[in-house]
């Protein structure tokens, strides 16, 4: 499947595009970085060490640096322990209602990062729905409980499992049944059929979502920002106050570069250690995995109970809020709640005064465009780098990928420094100050995620049918239009959901670079999760919540639901591309291979290790 | 996918027409998202997009955030007040320090048309950051004392509320028989220790001011950043001995709650007014050698696509009629003769008894960005 660069450049449209490409590659991913480091070690057109000095000489820096390794390590132990007992209790053990609890468990599927932060807050914080109850059983207990590592770890835990749940889940369910009927007959009981059977299996899968969990735990900022209090610090936030100030930006372009750095170095090592170890592959025909019935009657019961416990502290932050959304706000401020006190007022209020549904719209507004933009654009350059394997097409796909390896504060500092004044890459524009710079920096983080999935739409297409066309004399853009885009449509149109419902309720990023007046809705539930003097803001969010909730959750269901109903009703694109769209798999499935078409070009960056529908989301 | 790509792309005119188109397409769409951050708000917010249609002046401030008799908080007050006048304008409130650096950063490509309440020691590096424009409102000539406005003379801003920056301790823990003396006795004097709210969130005005009236005192050539071991000795125990400050909680909710006796007081103007919203009485600290006096300005951006409009609305938000209103409703010490005259005694008395601190301004100016650095590696807990 080689072509040489020679065949590609006769194509004018895949000239013009890889033009308006090299200069995206250069203008916003490349040069922002490399102006990073310029603006570190060279701020006045000479080397010098002052930031790395000033840093390292800093106790309150490096313990912060030391906070978030420490929370990056926790994190993907924690994680790994919650989040495979939560798929095995409803993906491998026979449990009583594991229904029920899968979709008590997939909550943080449909409200992440800041707002589950300020969820939690609201129940557990000093003045929290819990803490409150809490106090007047225990009057003595401290009311900052749910604060610091603690809270942070716990939040971030409970968040970082909907990678458990998506993929892991499709990993278990694909151990062959007849293994572990083998060791059931050699004598192996649950544990061991557990330890030495099923989790080898899905070892690769459980690396990596380590890998992710790890990366999410060394960037994370909204929940050290919300929950950690004062003495648990971590640097992203200590980027965000240092990239404020002109006079002291170089200091939070350094710590930036070190988190960088580091993503980079866990994921080399990562990707070496993975490739040291040996994972075989099950049998061809794999027989469907029944679900295990715990042997054990007492470990039967623990297991039921932990699963329970478990469902209780999932389902009780968005069970409480989408409660008091109904409540008048001087019921939440003294979390008193009542059914008679139940009214739609406060989705009046948010839904009619411009003010409070504005960062709504603006949120909606930026999340929909940008995942637009992503997709289109990816659509075309994905095609391209699909039908011309050439050392410059995969050039590309490697370069596409750099967002994945730089973490959110590196991205946006690297757009504030390169174009705080019009730059001849951008056409004499600037960035800095511009509602626009935020959507650029929305479209940038979409990339990789949005690349892999739809590389593997494209690769899964039947070569036959494009022949076909070809020898029956169909045109260059009749068969993308008639053949290809039908094909690759249902995951277009998935990867658009997924990505629009991360980036609504964006914090990491929106916070640098949001323009005043154009407040998204991530700062605002900041905002309002501290704020003292709007007896609203409280109310706003929680309907804020709530719709988010509402909108991820109508997207889940498009994305993966479907595929549960897809054996009774026949997918869109069958009419339009009556063989073509056999082959294309779900969007589900494509979403759970962990690495789709990667292995088959023979390219593994180290970002691949990571599941491809993988994102952190904290 | 080899022979047949080949033949697949051979430019045939047709194709390589609808090719083009399709480029075009693309080109289109990256255009159109090029400006169409702003374009497709909501009807509501483009109804008053600033760009879009050129009627809308935004106005940043740090005085955003001051509450009134009737519970209504400045920058409300002022929409609304603006919207009477027929001024049309969308107030953004960040702290002090932070919001300079806004403007600052902002530069290049200015969001905001007016910016006030900030002092002077912020408009000059306002200044030297060319971030804003020279105006003389027609107001200039009624300011009380010239030398409350710009001192270099040029007249890049123009002085609306006098500001000291006291600390301020409930009466109801504290005597003002055995109040302490000065910022330094709250460290040195035991008893005082764990009293005092100290302050770590450094992007307010105020917290800055704080720290300038008390690293100034310990200028030395040869210190760092032009300040001796001692002077930074102060700030180490300023942290170690002060109750640190609650996130987004008020120091008055604090001192009536009785968790702190003591608290930094964003500006002598307010004390009265807050009094009264938080029922209780407060003593201020008056040390010796004064309090650090910040007089609030009000200046027109440097490269404001309204600059007719925004010059209109500094005359209006800066004349002794508004301003007099201003200070009715949230209790501030105008710099305007006339609103002087219409202001409630009680406030002008209490400015006129102010023992000021000499500071040299100049110094600070140039230092303090880098202070505040400095304090938020090493000495913030």
């Amino acid at each position: 499947m080689k072509s040489t660069v020679k065949q590609m450049l006769k194509s004018p449209f895949a000239v013009v595009s890889l033009l308006i490409l090299s200069w995206f590659v250069v203008a916003l991913l490349l040069w922002p970085n490399i102006n990073l480091l310029f603006e570190t070690f060279f701020p006045a057109g000479e080397f010098s060490g002052r930031a790395v000095e000033r840093i390292l000489s800093s106790e309150r820096a490096m313990r912060s640096l030391w906070n978030s390794l420490l929370l990056a390590l926790a994190l993907a132990v924690s994680t790994n322990v919650v989040g495979v007992f939560i798929v095995l209790v409803t993906k491998y053990f026979h449990i009583r209602g594991s229904r029920i609890l899968w979709l008590g468990y997939a909550t943080t599927l449909v409200y992440g990062g800041i707002v589950v932060a300020a969820a939690y807050r609201f129940i557990y914080g000093s003045d929290g729905i819990v803490t409150e109850a809490l106090l007047q059983i225990l009057p003595g207990m401290d009311p900052d409980w749910f604060q610091g590592f603690f809270a942070v770890l716990v939040v971030m835990t409970f968040a970082t499992t909907t990678n458990h749940l998506l993929f892991l889940s499709s990993a278990i369910a694909k151990v062959d049944q007849q293994t572990i009927e083998a060791a059931k007959n050699m004598g192996a009981g649950d544990w061991t059929i557990l330890r030495r059977v099923v989790l080898p299996t899905v070892k690769p899968m459980i690396f990596a979502i380590t890998i992710l969990s790890f990366l999410t735990g060394l960037g994370a900022l909204s929940a050290p920002i919300v929950l950690g209090g004062r003495d648990f610090q971590t640097i992203a936030p200590m980027i965000l106050s240092f990239a404020s100030s002109p006079h002291s930006r170089d200091l939070a372009a350094l710590m930036a570069l070190v988190l960088g750095m580091a993503t980079i170095a866990v994921l080399v090592f990562l990707t070496r250690m993975e490739a040291g170890g040996t994972y075989f592959s099950l049998s061809k025909v794999a027989t469907p995995l029944d679900k295990q019935r715990i042997s054990n009657p007492v470990a039967n019961l623990a297991v039921h109970a932990g699963a329970y416990a478990l469902f209780l502290i999932y389902i009780a932050p968005p069970v409480l809020i989408v409660l008091y959304s109904f409540v008048d706000s001087y019921s939440i401020e003294t979390n008193a709640f009542a059914v008679a006190n139940m009214s739609w007022e406060n989705y009046q209020r948010v839904l009619t005064q411009p003010n409070a549904l504005r960062p709504f719209l603006v949120s909606i507004t930026y999340s929909a465009l940008a995942s637009a933009i992503v997709g289109v654009g990816l659509l075309v350059v994905v095609r391209i780098l699909v039908k011309y394997r050439n050392g410059v097409s995969t050039t590309f796909e490697y370069l596409l990928h750099v967002p994945w390896l730089l973490p959110g504060a590196m991205i946006a500092l690297g757009l504030i420094l390169s174009f705080d004044t019009s730059s001849p890459l951008l056409f004499n524009n600037a960035l800095s100050g511009t509602p626009v710079i935020l959507l650029v920096a929305y479209v940038i983080i979409k990339i990789p995620f949005t690349l892999r999935l739809m590389k593997a739409a494209f690769a899964s297409i039947n070569h036959s049918l494009e022949e076909a066309a070809v020898l029956m004399g169909a045109g260059n853009w009749t068969i993308f239009r008639r053949i290809l885009l039908p094909a690759v449509l249902p995951v277009a149109a998935a990867v658009f959901g997924l990505n629009f419902i991360s980036l609504v309720d964006d914090y990491d990023t929106t916070v640098f670079l949001a323009h005043p007046l154009y407040q998204p809705l991530g700062p605002v539930i900041h905002q309002n999760t501290q704020s003292t003097t709007d007896l609203n803001a409280r109310a706003n969010t929680f309907v804020y919540t709530v719709l988010i909730m509402v909108i991820s959750t109508a997207v889940m269901w498009l994305v993966y639901g479907r595929t549960t109903t897809q054996r009774r009703r026949r997918p869109r694109g069958q009419r339009e591309a009556p063989s073509g769209s056999e082959h294309v798999p779900s969007v589900a499935r494509l979403v759970h291979q962990p690495v789709p078409g990667a292995q088959a070009t023979g390219y593994a960056p180290a970002a691949a290790a990571a599941p491809a529908g993988a994102e952190p989301r904290s | 996918m080899t022979q047949k790509d080949a033949q697949m792309t051979l430019p045939l005119m047709s194709r390589r027409a609808r090719n083009g188109l399709a480029a075009a397409g693309v080109l289109g769409l990256l255009a159109l998202t090029a400006c169409g951050g702003d374009a497709n708000e909501s009807a509501e917010a483009s109804a008053d997009d600033v760009q879009a249609n050129g009627s809308t002046l935004v106005v940043y401030t740090n005085s955003d955030s001051h509450t009134n008799a009737e519970g209504q908080q400045s920058a409300d007050w002022l929409t609304e007040r603006a919207a009477e006048e027929g001024f049309e304008i969308e107030v953004v409130g960040i702290g002090g320090g932070d919001l300079t650096n806004r403007l600052i950063a902002e530069a290049g490509n200015p969001v905001a048309d007016v910016v006030f309440g900030l002092n002077h020691v912020f408009f000059s590096q306002l200044v030297a950051a060319e971030a804003i424009a020279p105006y003389t409102p027609e107001w200039a000539q009624d300011v009380s004392d010239p030398a409350l406005g710009d001192p270099s003379g040029e007249g890049y801003f123009h002085p609306i509320v006098q500001q000291g920056i006291p600390l301020v301790y409930n009466l109801d823990a504290v005597s003002p028989e055995e109040a302490p003396s000065d910022w330094t006795d709250l460290w040195s004097d035991e008893q005082w220790h764990g009293r005092y709210e100290s302050v770590i969130d450094l992007g307010g005005a105020t917290t800055q001011m704080v720290f300038s009236g008390i690293l100034t005192r310990y200028q030395d050539p040869e210190g760092e950043l032009g300040i001796s071991d001692e002077g930074w000795e102060q700030v180490e125990l300023y942290f170690e001995h002060g109750n640190s400050a609650v996130p987004e909680t008020d120091a008055w909710v604090r001192l009536a709650d009785r968790e702190v006796d003591m608290a930094q007081q964003p500006g002598t103007s307010s004390i009265f007014n807050r009094e009264d919203q938080y029922g209780i009485e407060v003593g201020m600290m008056e040390p010796e050698i004064g309090i650090p006096f910040a007089v609030e300005q009000v200046a027109v951006v440097n490269g404001t696509d309204q600059e007719d409009q925004a010059q209109e609305f500094v005359d209006w938000f800066g004349s002794a009629e508004i301003q007099a209103e201003w200070s009715e409703n949230f209790g501030s010490m105008p710099a305007i003769q006339g609103a002087i005259d219409q202001a409630d005694e009680q406030i002008v008395e209490l400015h006129e008894n102010l023992q000021i601190q000499d500071i040299d301004w100049e110094f600070v100016a140039e230092n303090l960005p880098a202070w505040i650095e400095k304090i938020e590696l090493e000495y913030i807990p």
